[in-house]
């Protein structure tokens, strides 16, 4: 019993306070993934290589757009790695609860 | 050592033996359809070489074999690592082969399983119940034969279960599950009672069939790593690596040094966290909260380090064909503090743990796994080396980093919810040396090779999950995947829990539940 009592004391609170107190990711975090729409050149190589699926390109009223959607997103990182422009990025960002699907979505157009 | 043996089954069989192939470590032979459960029984009884996959093929298909024939193979694991493949095949105007379970009682799901999903009948098999299918499954219809579209939606049909029965005065039944209380997966157990001690369990599982075999089918090899690694849930580098090794074998590529050594340290972690999970929900179940909240609390701590490391808590996106995505050289520092720190912290547990007589009371002598019971059903991992099976790929059949790597197999005899807690604990140690010996010795170079083309074969790919033994046969035709199988240790392991809690009383099913560490989700792909 004592002993029991001293390693309690010894250990302290381990709990934090988060989400009062945010707890940011450490570098290299596998999370949200994140478009730089100006380096993007629509070539489809994310497309071919996300196993999971969640990345298009597609056509509407003459435009070309591309979608990325966190829903279904397995975080692989498989589109940073082979994205020759740099245009997307795994980020720190892990907090993706939505409402929405449509909140989850990432679209950029461009003119074809 | 191997050649001889390969000579003695030669001997022993030649006119049963149609044809032979070796590639790499492994060595098919296929023979008769009617000697099969013969030279099976010689293997596993004279020899003493455990039976540790059964697995099936729609070879039919004239492009993958001229014979137009359904392959059965049932695999051996020898010594000197060595793998014997006993190769039989099934026509499909007459899909029965002869059962072996009479003889290996491990052979008893494989062959269930490969009924239900291939419609080929085990001729004579003890209990021909399905195991996959529901009774709504309509007859007939094979999700793993090859003209099965994996598209299908097939109507539901009227069918029954017959449960096996205990009969007698005072004997009650207590259904629980498939749905339990808590965030967990799906299973029924059906127990017989009288009073409190249990004299029959049944489990039957397969509620969440995703098809994930058939699925692989259809993936790309480079794609199909992630689906591996995300067949259970928390074994997924076991799984990721076992399936990257399968495929690197076909193409005959030997990976970098560095990325064996990052493989290997990323494995143990797997292993200390799994194992850090199952010692606390040992204490939650044994009403121990306090070592619970400690041993809780070291696997959150190893789960921050590896989001450190790898940036995933459980070490996913890290392997792939070839070697390893992400170099880990530069966190050394950090990964061996950690580990100092973990090391001193768990022993100071397992010291309170083990002093505590509520937990002993709780713990020893329950549920107990004879070691014929383990041997029989080849029960794997902490469990088999619970009950006295020395078993353990990381040294029977060494790959990554192991080779190079001192470390001991703990084994223990009682067979109880003690010594599996035990064996947990001494492995956490082992795991901690062998990640310090792979850091200190992490050799320079690249993490990946490049495989561009893989050629047509078929390869076992294998590793010492933290659960057990787990199993990986790809077969490559044209650059897609043609057929994989999968084993999880779990598929061996659900069958034990029947035995574990005979003569025990109800409140005790959940510690030995616990302390078999059993997956859902990797028995039920």
């Amino acid at each position: 019993m004592f002993e029991i009592l001293i390693k309690t004391l010894k250990t302290g609170t381990v709990t934090t306070k988060y989400p009062q107190k945010p707890d940011i990711a450490p570098l290299g975090f596998r999370g949200k993934p994140e478009l730089i729409p100006e380096k993007c050149n629509f070539c489809g190589e994310c497309v071919k290589a996300c196993p999971a699926g969640v990345i298009w390109i597609d056509e509407e009223n003459g435009e070309k757009r591309f979608t990325l959607s966190c829903c279904g997103c397995i975080f692989c990182g498989m589109c940073e790695e082979v994205c020759p422009c740099g245009a997307i990025k795994l980020t720190q960002e892990y907090e993706l609860a939505s409402k929405t699907k449509d909140d989850l979505l990432t679209i950029i157009r461009r003119k074809v | 050592m191997s050649e001889e043996l390969i000579e003695t089954i030669k001997k022993e069989f030649r006119s049963d033996i149609l044809d032979e192939k070796v590639s790499n470590n492994e060595h098919y032979f296929t023979v008769n359809n009617n000697a099969a459960v013969h030279i099976c029984d010689y293997l596993y009884h004279t020899l003493n070489f455990p039976l540790i996959l059964i697995f099936a093929a729609d070879e039919r298909a004239k492009e993958i074999a001229k014979d137009g024939c359904f392959k059965i193979h049932y695999v051996f694991s020898c010594k000197s690592d060595l793998f014997i493949i006993i190769k039989i095949k099934v026509e499909e105007k007459s899909p029965g082969f002869p059962t072996l379970t009479h003889k290996i009682p491990a052979a008893n799901w494989y062959e269930r399983e490969i009924q239900d999903m291939f419609g080929l009948v085990p001729v004579g098999h003890p209990d021909p119940r399905r195991l996959i299918h529901f009774e709504d499954w309509p007859a007939g219809l094979f999700p793993l034969r090859k003209d099965f579209d994996i598209r299908t939606k097939p109507p539901r049909v009227k069918g029954e279960y017959i449960y096996r029965r205990v009969e007698g005065e005072g004997v009650y039944e207590i259904p629980v599950g498939p749905v339990h209380a808590g965030v967990i997966e799906p299973g029924h157990f059906r127990f017989s009672v009288a009073g409190e001690p249990i004299l029959n369990l049944e489990i039957r599982h397969f509620y969440t069939h995703k098809g994930v075999e058939k699925l692989f089918e259809s993936m790309s090899i480079d794609k199909a790593v992630f689906l591996a690694e995300r067949i259970s849930g928390d074994n997924s580098v076991a799984h990721s690596v076992a399936f990257c090794q399968a495929v690197e074998k076909i193409a005959g590529v030997d990976i970098p040094p560095r990325a064996k050594y990052i493989r290997t340290i990323i494995l143990e972690l797997e292993r200390i966290y799994n194992h850090f999970g199952d010692i606390a929900g040992i204490a939650t179940d044994v009403a121990y909260p306090f070592g619970a909240a400690h041993a809780n609390k070291l696997k959150e701590q190893v789960m921050h380090l590896n989001e450190k490391v790898t940036g995933s808590r459980l070490l996913r996106g890290m392997n792939a064909i070839g070697g390893v995505r992400r170099d880990i050289g530069d966190k050394k520092e950090m990964i061996l503090k950690e580990l100092d720190s973990l090391q001193k912290n768990f022993r100071e547990l397992m010291e309170l743990l083990l002093s505590s007589p509520s937990v002993a009371d709780r713990i020893e002598t329950t549920g107990r796994i004879s070691n014929e019971i383990a041997k029989g059903l080849h029960v794997v991992g902490p469990a088999g080396r619970a009950s006295g099976i020395g078993g353990d790929t990381r040294r029977d059949h060494p790959y990554a980093g192991y080779p190079e790597l001192e470390f001991k197999v703990p084994v223990r005899k009682a067979g109880d919810v003690n010594a599996r807690t035990l064996v947990r604990a001494d492995e956490v140690y082992e795991s901690i040396t062998l990640i310090q010996q792979a850091l200190s010795r992490l050799p320079q170079g690249d993490i990946r090779t490049d495989v561009d083309q893989i050629p047509d074969g078929y390869a076992l790919g294998y590793t010492e999950a933290p659960r057990g033994e787990t199993l990986y046969w790809v077969h490559i035709l044209n650059g897609r995947i043609e057929r994989c199988k999968v084993r999880d240790p779990s598929f061996c392991n659900w069958l034990a829990i029947e035995y574990a809690v005979l003569d025990n009383i109800v409140p005790d099913f959940p510690i030995i539940n616990k302390s078999l560490s059993l997956s859902y989700s990797g028995n039920d792909m």
